[in-house]
């Protein structure tokens, strides 16, 4: 009989290790979270909770035939779905960003600012989807929905970035002989850089669950999303292929928001702060 | 650019007689308003300055010195009164008055070759004088091997040592130091004394240095300044045309040390 034993301690120091700590954690977290999904399908036992092999077998047939009621393919409505997110949020980025910039810098025009922002800001994002899909249409309204549910979030991240810079920083700048202008493009952006990042990883969020629920508005003929899928499937009690859809919007999810984590991580190294 | 001039000139050997003003305070008043409290830091306040001296100002905790500093600086405004540099009046901030910060003030975005080429930046330096400029003083700070750092990645002494090579490679005519050796240990303290008398060597600054400490100023300094507590006004100053380097253990040294400890501590008894 052979007999062995591994022998390796763990070493926080090694990125090896690390890596594989990370890869070893997740997959058991997946694992159990998947038996657990099985388990209350199991013992439900109703069609509304399929089992995970249903819902596999539903997110491969999407996969290999695309919706066959509407003959659109898997990647179409991923493509819609992320186009409309990405333009969201990257007309949030460019009206927060310098906004937030201002509001940090003024305290005047945060005071003036401050009685608009804070009566908008607690209307859920999810509650402009109906008025802004019917009002602008599926697409350009799911992209407003996206617009505002990373708009406060970012904006707030900015303002706060801006507000935490060390005055000191602003004063070395002064008597190095920096104009307004140049303390605004030397110290400030990269001052707040960090802070924005950290507003775009939140904002990405939101943003996300705001996608969907605007493309459960849609009724014109622009490409749907996936989010319109996942719908149409649940209309029909088609469980397993509504639950695929679900399965592919939490993935999207994952994967921009890790994009955003690892961009946020990497600036603030740059920036020499700890994250 | 008079950077580096007459050859007898030197921070490190005897220091050099100078008599024309450079900087003159003048009848400052500043008054610190917050709602009805009114702090009154400095009243009709004046002091000159001459071209090339190392001048220290010391005096109590709170007393104004910081104050005095900044106004220099230009980042605050008397109350009243004027601050002359060269005859003209100096009301904003600008290149031609270096400062260091107690804190270091580095910007922790940029690595030591960027602080250090901050003010060439703005001043619209070409790239390639602008880099061969920081190196000069970036090897003049003994900061060679960290050229590349982070800022994070360096000892506290090793920052401020970029904060002097920031503030001193635009060759500012006057350069304004708040405590800035107040963060470091005493070790640290004392070889950063030396090194920056070994960084000044040769220039013709006009340097005014605030401190806590009364041994660095005696270590330091062609005059020093002993301030009153505040609103603060000046009790005493003492030339100390004394060769440098300086030994602390001289039995001068010792006495002068004793004589400005004993007022300031007079001060401070006056306030309890
Ligand atoms: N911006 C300000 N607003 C209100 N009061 C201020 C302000 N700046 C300074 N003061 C007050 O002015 C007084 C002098 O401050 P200053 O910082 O000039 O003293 P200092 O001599 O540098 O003190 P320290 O030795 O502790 O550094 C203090 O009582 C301080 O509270
Ligand atoms: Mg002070």
């Amino acid at each position: 009989m052979v007999s062995w034993t591994l022998n390796i301690k763990y070493d926080e120091n090694n990125r090896y290790h690390r890596f594989l700590r990370t890869v070893v954690i997740t997959v058991i977290s997946l694992t159990i979270f998947i038996m657990v999904w099985w388990m209350i399908s199991v013992i439900a036992d109703i069609p509304a909770i399929p089992t995970p092999l249903k819902t596999w077998n539903a997110l491969v047939d999407l996969y290999l035939h695309g919706d066959m009621v509407t003959s659109i393919s898997l990647g179409q409505y991923i493509f819609s779905s992320l186009s409309s997110f990405l333009k969201g949020v990257l007309l949030a980025f460019v009206i927060s960003v310098p906004l937030g910039l201002v509001l940090g810098y003024s305290k005047f025009m945060r005071d003036f600012s401050n009685p608009v922002i804070e009566l908008l800001r607690p209307i859920a994002p999810i509650a402009w989807a109906p008025i802004f899909v019917l009002a602008l249409g599926s697409s350009l309204g799911a992209i407003m929905v996206v617009f505002i549910g990373v708009f406060f979030p970012l904006l707030t991240n900015v303002i706060f970035g801006v507000r935490k810079i060390d005055p000191n920083w602003i004063d070395a700048a002064k008597t190095l002989g920096a104009s307004q202008m140049k303390i605004f493009y030397k110290v400030m952006i990269p001052a707040a850089t960090p802070y924005i990042m950290n507003g775009v990883k939140v904002g990405l969020g939101i943003g996300w669950m705001c996608i969907v629920a605007a493309e459960l508005y849609r009724f014109d003929g622009a490409l749907p999303g996936i989010g319109f899928y996942l719908a149409q499937q649940a209309q029909n009690f088609n469980w397993p292929s509504a639950y695929a859809g679900l399965v592919v919007i939490g993935i999207l999810g994952l994967l921009t928001i890790g994009v955003a984590d690892y961009i946020h991580r990497i600036l603030s190294k740059r920036m020499g702060m700890d994250v | 650019m008079t950077e580096e001039r007459s050859e007898e000139y030197t921070r490190t050997g005897p220091s050099i007689s100078c008599t024309d003003t450079h900087i003159c305070v003048n009848n400052l008043t500043k008054i610190f308003k917050k709602d009805k409290s009114e702090t009154v830091v400095l009243k009709d306040f004046s002091l000159d300055i001459r071209k090339g001296e190392l001048i220290t100002i010391v005096g109590p905790s709170g007393c104004g010195k910081t104050t005095i500093l900044r106004l220099i600086a230009g980042l605050i405004e008397p109350t009243s009164g004027a601050v002359l540099i060269n005859g003209k009046p100096c009301t904003a901030p600008g290149a031609d008055r270096g400062m260091v910060f107690q804190d270091f003030a580095l910007f922790p975005w940029r690595s030591v070759r960027k602080n250090v080429e901050f003010g060439l930046e703005i001043a619209g330096i070409p790239k390639e004088e602008r880099r061969e400029r920081a190196e000069r003083y970036i090897i003049r700070a003994g900061l060679e091997k960290f050229i590349d750092s982070r800022v994070h990645e360096l000892s506290g002494g090793m920052k401020q040592r970029v904060g002097i090579a920031r503030a001193l490679v635009g060759h500012p005519d006057v350069i304004l130091m708040d405590e800035p050796f107040g963060s470091l240990d005493a070790q640290t303290r004392n070889i950063m004394q030396t090194q920056l008398l070994k960084i000044l060597d040769k220039t013709d600054q006009t340097i005014v240095f605030i401190t806590h400490s009364v041994d660095e100023a005696v270590f330091l300094s062609d005059r020093i300044v002993v301030l009153t507590k505040r609103p603060a006004s000046i009790k005493e100053i003492i030339d100390i045309p004394w060769p440098r380097p300086r030994d602390r253990a001289d039995p001068g040294f010792t006495a002068l040390r004793k004589k400005i400890l004993a007022e300031l501590e007079e001060e401070n008894v006056m306030e309890n």
